[in-house]
């Protein structure tokens, strides 16, 4: 029985697969997905770019660290210029408002840093020292993106898009009498829909968290991205596979029974993106009867330890008391098995009556 | 319940407060049944509910034995054409029938020659490897059919399986129909073409308004009303006012009509047997009776009977 079952649900994802992958209704999502991979590969072409003039500026006009190091607040202009030669770029001018005071701006690089000073009447104010991106650094961005973006939005729309579809999609397309007028178990039906889902947000939405990690390691050299991957990145990168895979299977699972239990998914899409949003306020009981707890516990990267994250994304990105990997992993599965039971006891009764669609 | 019937026992459907059937209790033989009545008579209610579509509000459903929830056993045996006039998209026609019929768990070599032949016999196999959405209306109404019939079901539900189809086609489906037939099947058609239904039918089913009104053979129907509703005979004769003067001495007719056209006569009678008799007198008396033809012992005229004139013509 179980060999004639799991033929059925591969015959189902085969039926399936056209639909998710390539259907014009489900074009949008493959934007969700990979907004992302534009956003980071702009970010490291541009940073690359800017990485390889500083460093041939510091080649042309070479600045010894030690030199580099002994800039602080208090020095005039001209013990600057003595110590470290002129700026690669330099602008200044005169308040007009208030006291009139006369301030520049220089840079400078030694090829790793980019130094800001600003000087006030001759006299420097303020020292800020810029280091280039490193892949621990360009990893804190990924996670802020990651948790605050992909997987709140993009994936969850993903699932939207793609698992309402599979029941709710074929009843407006009038097409789904064809699936119950084959001796195909419900429940067998329900598991097939669910991995053909499965197999496309899976595809679509790792395969884009591959890429945004590359493309972001993209503006690093050969060394420095091994040096990064061998030291933590490659558990990093599938961590971030297994999250997103995770993300796929619970809103997966929650989506594909609107679809089946809801003629107008949005009330229930809506009170799921509500419920998801406002975890971070919730109490720890109620917090832990949602996907995104789980799914931020498990992510390899604290970015919220990111000086420069503002404090609203701080809350959606870090879970105040983060759930043990296996305790999440168990969770999900158990809240993504008890969702499809559900599905599959409903389905039973599942009827066809297109005249009210 | 038995396994050689269709057997509804007490059913009703409701849609919130609107009626689909009610209180349908039929047990249906092997052999060619039609379901007819008008638009919302429940013709599609009932075959929806023959195959687990909808479910019963009430009473029970067995079809050779197998209750209807329980797809993976119905439709082993159970092909249904629906009215729905949808396909999933992007399939050939090929590609549709074949697709299905893999969720069955048939192997992938099977499946293709049940594809093809289900094709072949709805005659479709120039275009079955052209997108079904290019099909015209009749074609898919054969594909529909081809699905239905693909895997050899022995009961064949087929909702409207004629609309569409030219006359050549139509005259092969019904010859499909009689066939499946004589071969011991169950074949379930609803229409609304009541000469066709008149044709192919082996009993007929007539509804009205979510009720069965009348089941039984076109003649038994006829009967069972016959003390309500008097009979029509139309007779053809050399001397038609002398008949219709004879005719008229008989107790049992209340009408008798000379036609416009040379020698016809039309007599309504309460006793079919009676007039017969008396015809058979009259012939031996000396009129010269050319024919004798009931001229209401067919669908048309037993659904005009239950359900209305109005009704039976749509």
């Amino acid at each position: 029985m179980m060999r004639l079952w799991c033929t059925q649900v591969l015959s189902i994802v085969r039926l399936e697969m056209k639909k998710t992958f390539f259907s014009r209704r489900g074009l949008w999502v493959y934007l969700l997905a990979f907004a992302p991979l534009l956003l980071f590969l702009g970010h490291s072409i541009s940073v690359g770019h800017r990485r390889e003039q500083l460093q041939q500026i510091a080649r042309e006009h070479p600045i010894s660290s030690e030199a580099f190091n002994s800039i602080q607040a208090g020095m005039t202009r001209e013990e600057v210029t003595q110590k470290i030669g002129e700026p690669y770029s330099q602008w200044g001018g005169r308040n007009r408002h208030g006291e009139p005071r006369e301030w520049h701006h220089s840079r400078y690089t030694d090829g790793t840093t980019e130094l800001h000073l600003f000087f006030e009447d001759g006299k420097l104010r303020s020292v800020h020292r810029n280091p280039f991106e490193d892949p621990a650094q360009v990893s804190r961005i990924f996670a802020g993106v990651f948790q605050s973006y992909y997987l709140r939005l993009a994936v969850f729309f993903g699932c939207v898009g793609i698992f309402v579809n599979l029941f709710r999609g074929e009843m407006l397309d009038k097409s789904l009498h064809f699936y119950l007028l084959t001796p195909v178990r419900r429940e067998v039906l329900l598991a097939g829909k669910y991995a053909a889902g499965l197999l496309a947000t899976v595809v679509i939405f790792t395969s884009s968290t591959a890429l945004q990690w590359l493309a972001l390691l993209w503006q690093f050299d050969h060394a420095t991205t091994a040096g990064f991957l061998s030291g933590g990145g490659w558990g990093q990168f599938a961590s971030y596979l297994a999250v997103t895979a995770l993300a796929c299977v619970g809103y997966g699972s929650v989506f594909l029974a609107v679809g089946l239990l809801f003629r107008n998914p949005v009330v229930p899409t809506a009170a799921v993106l509500l419920w998801e949003g406002v975890n971070p306020f919730l109490p720890a009981a109620l917090k832990k009867i949602s996907m995104i707890y789980y799914l931020q516990s498990l992510c390899p990267v604290d970015a919220a330890r990111d000086q420069e994250v503002p404090g609203l994304v701080h809350l959606l990105i870090s879970p105040v008391q983060p759930a043990g990997k296996s305790v999440a992993v168990l969770s999900i599965m158990l809240l993504t098995f008890a969702v499809l039971a559900m599905a599959a006891r409903l389905s039973r009764r599942m009827e066809i009556n297109y005249s009210t669609e | 319940m038995s396994d050689d019937r269709i057997i509804l026992d007490n059913v009703s459907r409701f849609y919130g407060e609107v009626l689909g059937v009610n209180r349908v209790t039929l047990s249906i033989p092997p052999g060619i049944t039609s379901l007819v009545g008008p638009n919302g008579s429940g013709k599609t209610t009932l075959m929806n509910l023959l195959t687990g579509l909808v479910r019963p509000s009430r009473g029970r459903i067995s079809v050779l034995g197998v209750d209807p929830s329980q797809p993976q056993r119905l439709f082993r045996f159970v092909g249904y054409s629906t009215q729905f006039d949808a396909f999933p998209k992007g399939l050939t026609g090929s590609q549709f029938i074949y697709s299905y019929l893999r969720l069955s768990g048939t192997s992938a070599t099977e499946c293709a020659k049940l594809t093809a032949r289900a094709i072949e016999q709805v005659g479709l196999v120039e275009a079955a490897d052209r997108k079904v959405a290019a099909y015209s209306k009749g074609m898919r109404q054969r594909i529909r059919l081809a699905q239905a019939i693909a895997h050899d079901p022995r009961v064949l539900i087929l909702d409207e399986p004629l609309n569409g189809l030219d006359p050549l086609v139509r005259a092969e489906t019904i010859a499909l129909f009689k066939r499946y037939a004589e071969q011991g099947r169950h074949v379930v058609v609803s229409s609304h073409v009541l000469h066709e239904v008149d044709m192919i039918s082996d009993q007929v089913v007539l509804m009205s308004g979510g009720y069965v009104v009348a089941e039984g053979r076109i003649r038994g129907v006829r009967s069972e009303i016959q003390a309500e509703r008097p009979m029509q005979f139309l007779i053809r004769c050399k001397q038609p006012s002398l008949l219709a003067s004879r005719a008229f001495e008989q107790d049992h007719v209340v009408e008798v009509r000379l036609l416009p056209e040379d020698g016809g006569v039309l007599v309504k009678t309460r006793d079919a047997d009676g007039f017969c008799r008396a015809l058979n007198h009259l012939a031996l008396a000396g009129i010269d009776i050319e024919g004798v033809v009931p001229a209401d012992d067919n669908v048309h005229s037993v659904y005009e009977y239950l359900i209305g004139t109005e009704e039976a013509t749509k």
